[in-house]
């Protein structure tokens, strides 16, 4: 999912030279920076990286043209409301709560799984992407059946924290992979105690993963309006909605998204900063020589019942809900054929929207991996400028641009994929990037020089090598769009119907039971793709 | 497989590349590799031996300077060839093997616009060139840490390039297998007839290997010679200290510039300097011999230290008028320790810096 | 450097993309383009829930003869987008949950003036001021109360009641829910800003919150508060399914024209620029239709607004029996005061 690369520094990839006459001026060489760096990105990746960009950007030009569509003074007194600072707190401290307890979770049970003797580890490791497949809808639904007096901030928290959390511990899962033991040995060696090594040269090299996925986990909270309304706890979505809902007025949800921006602009800049110059690709001859797995000793019933417990409430807890439901509901109408075709639709879309969303993401994905610069960066923040806002929003600029310039696709089915597009752009290009990195720049380097144009170096060498990344980011988006609802419902073809929309309705119309099916279909069908992510290996 | 083509000679003028004002790595280096020569790049690290070739290779743009590869201009002014335009091929360090592709597809990666006979005929080739015929299907991690590296080379020299880049090939082999396949690489060099460039730090590997080296120092060629010249007629001091142990004496000229007189005698002077009179002479260890302190026209000193390699010794004597102690290589048994009392006499021709 | 499990993982996710979303571009041709047709065929973008209005949406594809597709979607939302689409909406009639979105489209001028027959069938208050939206089934707002925790005798009469100290931590509502939300917009065109901020004020300080009219319904059951304010069909619902006896709560209709007695309805107008209008006027003239109109008296225990028309629904008063005030429901959609009201107060 994110920069999982180990960072081989110039000096550990070479042996030490001749050594350099004493006053000599050292410059830096280029061994270390991926090829191409400083240098335009061709053409051939820069032109589909921007058109992806740009498509990233739309919903930033619909905000714009509504937000100011009174004036900027007008847009500036729905800002520059004392209620707006106070809505920022509880949003920025809801995500703050969530992102902290999500790299709790995920960097335990990411290192538990992958680095000690935990009876089972890879099944808790698989068990453990599982809760992606759980909308916040259906969890905060869950959770404030069984204990309504935590509705606000702390169910709100509760429940976005144990869908999320795959987030941060998969890139972990990936990077605590990649680390090298020699590394831990030799701070054993050096007369630190397992828990010192951990802290001070495990954690230090998993930042850039924990800190990329804390950034998906911080925009999807900053986005989320099912579990935040259910929870009756106002952030900035939902006052977005409120906007739309109680004055029907478009300027002032307008203004307020584009805060939102301001926001994930900041939320990134403070990620692409924690990576500095890490995430060079190893380049040595295959990978590094699995750990050993340290011994848990007395602390293995502990270990054991935090994943239990993990497990337990993110994903036995709301399944067992919706069994719960099933099994008691009076309203329980089985209406098989109706859930398999809708389910059969809801992969059709998904599919869709992953594969255009991964084609999309693919190129600045590349672009981000190899090469620096402003210009890179601006692209690659592009992408994730729309990914906190809310999906109603997304889905109106949507509206906004196929009725004027795209008609005849207007509430057609590859609107609605492109919508996905624009909504998780971010997941598939984290995804690739990181993959990316993962593929030794040098092997571009030599194709190149066997006379291949960039195009097909892409197409043989950097796809071949980043595919399995780049896979595991498509079955990523693929469960982000089977949830996804808000923009779905309006951009959808009349009367097609996806397992979310489904459970949207019964749920409106007020019956659990009748929405039971349904949820546990999408939970299920969303768990095959998690079930896989969980189970590579990058 | 007789593709020696003379007219294949890299030119490079005037080329220079910095990353900022600082940051100057190449300041005008001039160098001419003759067409299916074998030549080395040594300098120490940072001395912008990679950068060269990265621009030669075309990954990398110069800021002012030509490049031209058989009298076709790859880099010059409002010319800048792409990688896959220059017939130019690279071995880096560590093979870098496409991981996916199998040990024949490997090979055949270049050969594009051949027929599916021709290709294979070329890869069957390449492989059994350099000796691994039969390890076509193997995926790269089957292999060696060597095997993986004349694969490499199978790989750059299959589309026939015009030169072919070495980026420290060698490095990543532990000794004992590194002799073996340098010689494999230079073998199948010379079979194709292609130019090579190859980057390394290493000087005994230039020496042993290339047909020239050229030694590369802040961003300038210190100089381009033979192995033999190179060693025996070091441009400067640096030099001389940089491809190989030295002994360096201060001596002031003598007898119309024949001689020198240093602190171990009057030693003979390949290069009879115009001018100054007093500068540097630079021996090698091995031209001093250790004689019985009673000879005539032996200096003496105090052995301090012996170092002992196997195939030879190198002893330490502290001789009078000189700062620090002189190297002598000794062949055979060394009988003589610390402390004791010796004589050095001085065989061969030095060479003279001002 | 790569395992065949990595290979495999890839193919995997490779074939689970392709497939469907082949097979989805393939099945999608079906529903396109026939809603192009014009007069011919009318889309319907509906607020109101498919479970509740899908039967009789039926009916009238049958009743009006013609091709009808509905969207659904929540009110606020689809008005938003019918905003948004401006003069190239598909939607040919919009069925809103409250007056409150018919009323900010009608603001917006994207709606057609209603023939005057289907304004007569329904009484001035529950229709637009402009004539260009017709309401279709009302609901009152109500006391729900706990007769485990308090005798009918001493439910308040008046919702200005819930807020004396004897209610401290008794009162649910809903803050967020559409129509409690509406029913303070009436409050305040009845009684002003001043009175209804300081009655927000004592019900913050008295009530406790639910998400909507269903869980504060739940919470007066389980006895979590003894009063509830809600609309009343909600309560007739769960009746129907549980049967009175079972349900833990009953029904207090506030009279003499109390605030919080305010009648909302649902309602449809037509959107002018669709080209739809004839199919969309004999829609309308269906909605209005008895067999509709007792559609809704029966499914959703609503309140037929139709001339003529009376619900049947056991233990419901008569509708002409309520004392609710007398209210432009147009003026419902101002609801950015009431709702900047509730911010400051900091109920939402």
């Amino acid at each position: 999912m994110n920069p999982t690369a180990v960072d081989t520094t110039e000096s550990a990839a070479r042996p030490a030279g001749a050594p350099a006459p004493a006053g000599r001026r050292r410059v830096p060489t280029t061994r270390g920076a991926p090829p191409g760096s400083g240098r335009r990105p061709p053409l051939v990746l820069l032109v589909p990286a921007c058109v992806a960009a740009l498509f990233a950007l739309l919903p930033l030009g619909y905000l714009a043209v509504r937000a100011l569509e009174r004036g900027p003074g007008y847009a500036w007194d729905v800002v520059a409301d004392e209620r707006t600072l106070q809505l920022l707190s509880r949003s920025l401290g809801l995500t703050a709560v969530v992102v902290a307890a999500c790299l709790v979770l995920g960097v335990s049970l990411a290192w538990l799984t992958v680095r000690t003797a935990l009876p089972g580890a890879r099944a808790w490791s698989v068990l453990a992407t599982l809760p992606l497949a759980v909308p916040s809808y259906v969890a905060a639904f869950t959770w404030l059946a069984a204990a309504p007096e935590n509705a606000g901030f702390a169910g709100a928290a509760l429940a976005l924290t144990l869908v999320s959390f795959p987030y941060v511990h998969l890139p972990v899962a990936a990077a605590l992979r990649g680390i090298d033991p020699a590394q831990e040995e030799a701070a054993r060696s050096l007369g630190h105690g397992p828990w010192r090594t951990f802290l001070r040269v495990t954690l230090p090299q998993l930042r850039p993963a924990a800190a990329g996925g804390a950034l998906l986990v911080a925009l999807y909270v900053l986005s989320d309006f099912g579990a935040v309304s259910l929870m009756r706890y106002d952030t900035f979505t939902r006052a977005i909605h409120t906007s739309y809902r109680a004055s029907f007025d478009r300027t002032p949800a307008a203004a307020l998204s584009v805060v939102l921006v301001v926001m994930t602009v900041a939320l990134v800049a403070a990620e692409a900063r924690t990576r500095g110059r890490a995430g060079h690709a190893r380049t040595g001859a295959g990978t590094a020589r699995p750990a050993a797995p340290i011994p848990l000793g007395r602390w293995r019933i502990a270990a054991l019942a935090w994943c239990a417990t993990v497990v337990a409430v993110a994903v036995a807890f709301p399944l067992g809900t919706l069994g719960y439901w099933l099994a008691v509901g009076s309203s329980a109408i089985w209406d098989l054929g109706d859930l398999a075709r809708t389910a059969w639709t809801t992969l059709g879309v998904a599919a869709a929207g992953a594969a255009l969303t991964t084609l999309l993401a693919l190129p600045v994905g590349v672009i981000a991996a190899r090469h620096r610069g402003r210009g890179v960066r601006l692209l690659e923040q592009a992408a994730y400028a729309g990914h906190a806002l809310p999906g109603i929003t997304v889905a109106l600029s949507l509206v906004f641009f196929a009725v004027r310039y795209a008609y005849p696709l207007y509430q057609q089915l590859p609107l609605l994929v492109c919508a996905y597009a624009v909504l998780f752009l971010p997941v598939a290009v984290a995804a690739t990037r990181a993959a990316v990195l993962q593929a030794p720049p040098v092997l571009e380097d030599v194709a190149r020089s066997l006379g291949r144009s960039p195009i097909s170096v892409l197409r043989e060498v950097t796809v071949p090598l980043a595919a399995p990344g780049v896979a595991a980011g498509a079955a990523l988006t693929f469960v982000v769009c089977m949830k996804e609802l808000p923009a779905t419902l309006l951009l959808r073809p009349t009367g097609m119907d996806t397992l979310a929309t489904r459970l949207w309705t019964e749920t409106g119309a007020g019956s659990f039971a009748a929405a039971a099916p349904y949820a546990a279909a999408l939970i299920l069908l969303a768990a095959i793709p998690s079930y896989l992510l969980g189970r590579h290996r990058t | 497989m007789n593709d020696l083509d003379l007219r294949n000679d890299l030119r490079i003028e005037r080329l220079a590349k910095s990353y900022g004002p600082e940051a100057t790595v190449l300041e005008g280096l001039d160098l001419t590799v003759p067409g299916g020569a074998l030549a080395a790049l040594l300098g120490p690290s940072g001395c912008g031996k990679t950068t060269l070739l990265r621009i030669v290779a075309g990954f990398l743009d110069a800021d002012a300077g030509t490049v031209a590869v058989g009298g076709r201009t790859l880099v010059g002014p409002g010319v800048h060839l792409p990688p896959e335009r220059r017939r130019i091929g690279i071995v880096p360090q560590e093979g870098a093997l496409f991981p996916h592709l199998s040990v024949a597809r490997n090979v055949a990666f270049g050969l594009t616009g051949l027929d599916r006979g021709e290709r294979y005929y070329r890869t069957e080739e390449m492989l059994d060139l350099v000796g691994l015929a039969g390890y076509g299907d193997r995926m790269p991690h089957e292999l060696s840490g060597g095997q993986q590296q004349r694969i490499a080379l199978a790989r750059a020299l299959a589309p026939r390039p015009a030169l072919v880049l070495l980026d420290e090939p060698f490095n990543a082999l532990d000794s004992a297998l590194r002799a073996g396949v340098r010689a494999d690489v230079r073998a199948a060099l010379r079979a194709t007839g292609a130019t090579a460039l190859l980057v390394t730090h290493d000087q005994q590997e230039a020496l042993s290997t290339a047909d020239l080296v050229a030694v590369v120092r802040q961003g300038r060629i210190a100089q381009c010679d033979t192995p033999q010249n190179l060693y025996r007629r070091p441009a400067d001091p640096w030099v001389a200290g940089f491809v190989g142990d030295a002994v360096l004496l201060p001596g002031a000229v003598a007898n119309g510039g024949s001689t020198a007189t240093t602190s171990l005698g009057n030693v003979a002077l390949t290069n009879p300097p115009d001018g100054r009179s007093t500068g540097t002479v630079v021996l090698r260890p091995e031209q001093l011999r250790l004689v019985d302190p009673a000879t005539a026209e032996a200096v003496r000193g105090k052995v301090t230290d012996v170092c002992f390699y196997g195939h030879d010794a190198k002893v330490s004597v502290a001789v009078r008028g000189l700062g620090d102690p002189v190297d002598v290589r000794v062949s055979g048994a060394v009988s003589i320790d610390p402390g004791e009392e010796t004589g050095i006499r001085v065989t061969g021709e030095a060479t003279f810096h001002p | 450097m790569r395992r065949p499990s990595a290979r495999r993982t890839t193919a995997l996710v490779a074939a689970g993309l392709l497939l469907p979303a082949l097979a989805a571009c393939g099945s999608d041709g079906g529903k396109d383009g026939s809603a192009e047709g014009g007069d011919s065929s009318l889309v319907i973008y509906s607020g109101r829930n498919e479970k509740l209005v899908k039967p009789i949406l039926d009916k009238l594809e049958k009743a009006v003869g013609s091709k009808v597709e509905v969207r659904y979607g929540d009110s606020a939302e689809l008005a938003a987008q019918i905003l948004e689409e401006g003069d190239r909406t598909k939607a040919g009639l919009f069925f809103s949950q409250d007056a409150g979105a018919l009323g900010a489209l009608s603001k917006e001028g994207v709606l057609a003036k209603l023939p005057q027959s289907s304004l007569e069938e329904v009484d001035a208050a529950y229709r637009g001021g402009k004539g260009d939206w017709v309401g279709l089934s009302g609901r009152v707002r109500v006391i729900a109360y706990n007769p485990d925790k308090v005798a009918e005798d001493d439910v308040p009469d008046s919702v200005q009641d819930v807020v004396k100290p004897e209610w401290k931590d008794k009162v649910g509502f809903a803050p967020t829910n559409a129509s409690f939300q509406a029913f303070v917009t009436g409050m305040r065109v009845i009684e002003g800003d001043d009175a209804t901020r300081e009655w927000l004020k004592g019900l913050k300080a008295n009530g406790k919150t639910y998400a909507n009219n269903l869980a504060t319904l739940d919470a007066v059951e389980s006895g979590e508060v003894s009063l509830g304010l809600v609309n009343h069909y909600y309560w007739y619902e769960r009746v129907a399914e549980k049967g009175e006896d079972k349900v833990g709560a009953k029904l207090h209709f506030l009279p003499g024209e109390d605030p919080g007695a305010l009648i909302n309805v649902a309602g449809v107008g037509i959107l002018k620029d669709s080209g739809q209008s004839e199919t969309a006027q004999k829609a309308v003239d269906y909605l209005l239709s008895k067999e509709a109109q007792i559609y809704f008296a029966d499914r959703t225990k609503e309140y037929p607004l139709a001339a003529g028309v009376t619900s049947k629904v056991e233990g419901l008063p008569p509708f002409e029996s309520l004392e609710s005030p007398d209210i432009d429901l147009g003026k419902l959609e101002s609801l950015q005061e009431t709702l900047a009201m509730l911010q400051e107060v900091g109920l939402v």
